[in-house]
């Protein structure tokens, strides 16, 4: 009796507005001011795309997908991996992109990504792929400090994740920033950490940065911004951001730091940008079109677009003059794909700091 | 009803001697019927009615209800580690911030009202409608322009780092801080207080005063004995009010880096961990719960009557050699509250207009937020009036239980509104999933209220005579409703129907969660892109919202 008193109280409104709703769409055709636009033979209908990175890295992307060849994109913009998880029962996405290649293998070994042959996808090596193509990484980026050079010399800036264990860095000019533990890249730094330390050790890495950063925030970009700004002697982000700043009209007077590059160091830790195809998704022949379509170079390098990260592809010029080539790089030596082993007890590992809900 | 009951009672007893159970069941269906009639003091509503009343209040109440339920079965070791180490921070952060900004709020509120009504401020008549302004600027986006202005890369950094101030010391403001949230709160809620003091200060009678000074007070004696316990209603209505909102606000605080109950909630349900989100949404509506218990507490106790027969007007109090700090005052109070961040807003508005952030884009978004409000405020019109007809003209322990859990999800945060929802149609209405109508619908379920309320002050003035007296000429109850109560009710009803817009457009934390792929409505976009530091894409937005936002304060200043 209850359950269809429940579905009676929500149908009512709904059924009151589907007069509204067709009306809306009507609307919508009517306002696309382009009459002889509407016949997307070949490829029409919709893209539903749930998307973890910076909306500025993505939109333009999908902008130019839409352009040529006619299909919608419905984007969600910071979406989180688990939400893919939680909407299992009724799968709404056909795409999923991701900063953090440990999200997209997590996803994978649910099940909850499906594989393909596409056109291209040898362009991209094997070990930056899941066994089947579920997900497909396309840019790499590693972890570093950004630093703002008025405020703090080359060699006072940590060189090291370990270097982070010391409070001593709390005192540097207006302190350190740091994202909140919910983000992304934060995710994969952690995992790789747990992989190089184990999970006490990356713990007590947690608490560390926790008490000793001055600035706690929601992403990379307000971290640039901010030691750009003068507002924090340095910050950990990805290493494109550091590029980013660069680009920037002013506040640009900062220089990066890619830690562990020395000999019995762990090397810096790298991860990697790319997308899984959801499973069951509403759109699954367009989520293969649209997968062929980005794999396709052109496309591969403005998947990289305004990120200023590396392609994978090495066939491909990186699209700005600065790169620091990752091969010239001293890496951690964890396979990506491995990330997804960590990914859950990661999150709760930041979780028990309480990192995830800290901001400051 | 009776009927259903009945049934039932037939199935009980069909074993029985038909005679017996003949006699029996009129008696029982009597019995049942009189109980019925008591119920609703020998005047029950129709069917429909009662139909639209029940399912209305069922909807308001199944989204919270359905947050407890998951809550209570998050799982013990959920439960342990957020009592442990989450819950008693978040509890001191959320409470200390809404005590302060309620404290403060009044203070404020209380002091300007007693300004502006009672004394001989110059432009006292403006400065009563000047200063409930803040009422239009949404606190997070008054939180970005102070942002521009008093973050650490703001104007008044680079203003006191260009000056001699700079050799004393280094730039002191923090705005991402206790006092940053502190401050915006305070400024942008305040006006709940000075609307609804300066509405009391107007009514008080003079003779309170009179025989105080007769007594030999002295104007401040006579402010806090005689003026602010008869202050002491509105000052609790306008606390209820303020404390309701910081413990609900999401986009101020979150821009401004603080955590409270609700940003943690949101944080907690975007990495989905759900049971942590609904253990921590329970304790916010236990929290809320007790606030609300509190207020109807204090109300019982604290009863003052003004005699109205010998009503006088108070005497306007000249401020003499105060007159420049009372100007002063206001004054400063304004420009930190209106025009600056009128006046950021506007800046970054020329600049986003001329680097093209009016584009279609802009005009998408804006369009998005119109129709799911405007959505939201028909639905609310429509399940508005049956309610408040049904409490007005059938007043019953039924129609007052309907009137209170629609008033569910006024006093609750979006954020939980905004979880139940997801629970709800993502596990058993997939259909509707993502879909516009999930914030259409969470809409309702916050600001149904706004349009009861409008339309309930329409309604009181409408005799029940002038129903009856059409009924008696043979109208049936449906055609009264049509054709008597709705059109004398319209206005009250469509400034409902307003005010539910005006709530909606601004909303930010359930239209976060809730916004299917594809749809961002403005105060998505203002959210992200004055997170992303992006102001000139922020701004025209932001000023849309707070050009719209002076629609409910007509409204409100008509009601005060």
């Amino acid at each position: 009796m209850k359950k269809g008193y429940l579905v009676s109280a929500l149908l009512i409104p709904g059924l009151l507005l589907a007069a509204c709703g067709e009306n809306n769409g009507n609307e919508n055709a009517g306002g696309n001011e382009n009459p002889g636009n509407d016949e997307n033979v070949e490829a029409g209908g919709e893209l539903v795309v749930y998307s973890a990175r910076n909306e500025t890295f993505v939109q333009d992307l999908l902008d130019k997908f839409e352009d040529e060849t006619g299909i919608e994109v419905l984007a969600l913009h910071s979406a989180e991996p688990l939400q893919i998880q939680e909407e299992a029962g009724n799968v709404q996405a056909d795409v999923f992109i991701s900063n953090d290649l440990g999200g997209l293998e997590y996803l994978n070994q649910e099940g909850l990504l499906v594989g393909g042959d596409y056109d291209n996808v040898d362009s991209i090596a094997e070990e930056y792929r899941a066994e089947n193509n579920e997900w497909i990484a396309l840019s790499s980026r590693a972890r570093g400090f950004i630093y703002n050079k008025d405020m703090i010399d080359e060699a006072d800036v940590p060189q090291s994740m370990e270097d982070l264990f010391d409070p001593s860095f709390a005192d540097v000019e207006n302190g350190y920033a740091i994202t909140r533990g919910g983000n992304g890249g934060m995710i994969g730094n952690v995992s790789a950490l747990r992989y190089e330390w184990g999970d006490d050790r990356t713990q007590e890495w947690i608490e560390a940065i926790q008490e000793n950063a001055s600035g706690i925030m929601q992403g990379h970009g307000d971290i640039r911004r901010a030691v750009g700004a003068g507002e924090h002697s340095f910050g950990l982000v990805n290493n494109y951001y550091f590029h980013q700043q660069l680009e920037e009209p002013d506040n640009n007077n900062v220089g990066f730091i890619y830690p562990d590059q020395e000999d019995g160091q762990m090397g810096a830790i790298t991860n990697a940008a790319g997308l899984g195809n959801v499973a069951d998704g509403p759109n699954s022949d367009n989520a293969e079109y649209f997968i062929n379509w980005l794999l396709e170079e052109e496309n591969q390098l403005a998947f990289v677009g305004e990120s200023l990260e590396v392609p994978i592809n090495p066939d491909l010029e990186p699209p700005f003059e600065d790169a620091v080539p990752i091969a010239e790089l001293t890496l951690q030596d964890m396979p990506l794909a491995e990330l997804g082993n960590y990914f859950q007890d990661t999150r709760s590992l930041i979780e028990d700091a309480g990192l995830d809900l800290e901001l400051r | 009803m009776t009927n259903r009951r009945d049934g039932h009672h037939q199935e009980k007893t069909n074993t029985e001697d038909g005679k017996v159970e003949d006699r029996r069941s009129s008696t029982l269906l009597r019995v049942m019927n009189r109980w019925w009639m008591d119920i609703w003091k020998g005047n029950p509503p129709g069917p429909v009615l009662l139909i639209i009343g029940v399912i209305t209040a069922i909807l308001m109440s199944v989204p919270i209800l359905y947050v407890i339920w998951r809550a209570m079965f998050a799982g013990l070791d959920s439960w342990q580690r957020l009592l442990g180490d989450r819950i008693p921070g978040l509890i001191w952060d959320t409470l200390s911030l809404m005590v302060a900004v309620t404290v403060a709020a009044i203070i404020i509120g209380v002091s300007l009202a007693w300004i502006v009504v009672r004394t001989d401020l110059p432009g006292r008549k403006w400065w009563q409608w000047l200063m409930a302004l803040p009422l239009v600027i949404p606190p997070y986006v008054g939180a970005v322009t102070y942002i521009i202005v008093f973050g650490p890369s703001g104007w008044a950094r680079d203003l006191w780092e260009s000056s001699f101030l700079m050799a004393l010391s280094d730039y002191p403001i923090n705005i991402y801080s206790f006092w940053g949230v502190f401050m915006t709160l305070t400024l942008f809620t305040y006006p709940y207080v000075f609307l609804i003091a300066g509405a009391s200060l107007r009514k008080m009678n003079k003779s309170f005063e009179e025989v105080a000074r007769s007594q030999g007070m002295s104007t401040s004696q006579i402010f806090f004995k005689v003026n602010l316990p008869l202050l002491r209603p509105a000052i609790g209505a306008g606390a209820i009010l303020i404390s309701l909102y910081v413990l609900s606000d999401f986009g101020a605080i979150a821009m401004l880096r603080y955590v409270t109950f609700t940003a943690a909630i949101y944080y907690q349900r975007a990495g989905f961990d759900i049971p942590a989100a609904s253990v921590l949404s329970l304790v916010l509506i236990v929290i809320t719960v007790i606030i609300l218990w509190i207020e109807s507490y204090t109300r019982r106790k604290n009863k003052y009557y003004q005699t109205t027969n010998s009503y006088k007007a108070p005497d306007i109090l000249p401020l003499g050699r105060w007159k420049p700090v009372a100007v002063f005052y206001v004054g400063l109070v304004f420009t930190v509250a209106v025009i600056l961040p009128i006046s950021v807003l506007i800046y970054w508005t020329a600049i986003g207009a001329g680097a093209g952030a009016i584009d279609n884009r802009f005009f998408g978004f804006a369009w998005n937020s119109i129709r799911v409000s405007g959505l939201a405020a028909i639905i609310s019109m429509l399940l508005a009036t049956p309610i408040i007809y049904l409490k007005s003209r059938h007043p019953s322990v039924i129609s007052s239980t309907i009137d209170k859990l629609s008033y569910g999800g006024y006093a609750l945060p979006g954020v939980i509104v905004a979880l139940g929802l997801v629970f709800i149609f993502n596990n058993h209405i997939p259909m509707l999933y993502n879909t516009f109508y999930m914030i259409a619908i969470a809409f309702v379920v916050r600001f149904l209220p706004q349009a009861m309320q409008a339309g309930d002050a329409s309604l009181s003035l409408v005799s029940p005579r002038m129903d009856e007296a059409a009924r008696s000429l043979g109208y049936p109850a449906w055609k009264v409703m049509f054709k008597v109560v709705l059109p004398t009710i319209m206005p009250g009803v469509l400034a409902g129907g307003a005010l539910v817009f005006v709530s909606s457009i601004k909303e930010l934390p359930a239209t976060l969660m809730l916004r299917p792929p594809g749809f961002d409505t403005l105060a998505v976009r203002v959210y992200y892109e004055a997170s992303e530091a992006i102001y000139h894409q922020a701004a025209p937005g932001a000023l849309l919202i707070v050009l719209v936002s002076i629609i409910p304060l007509h409204y409100l200043l008509k009601k005060y």
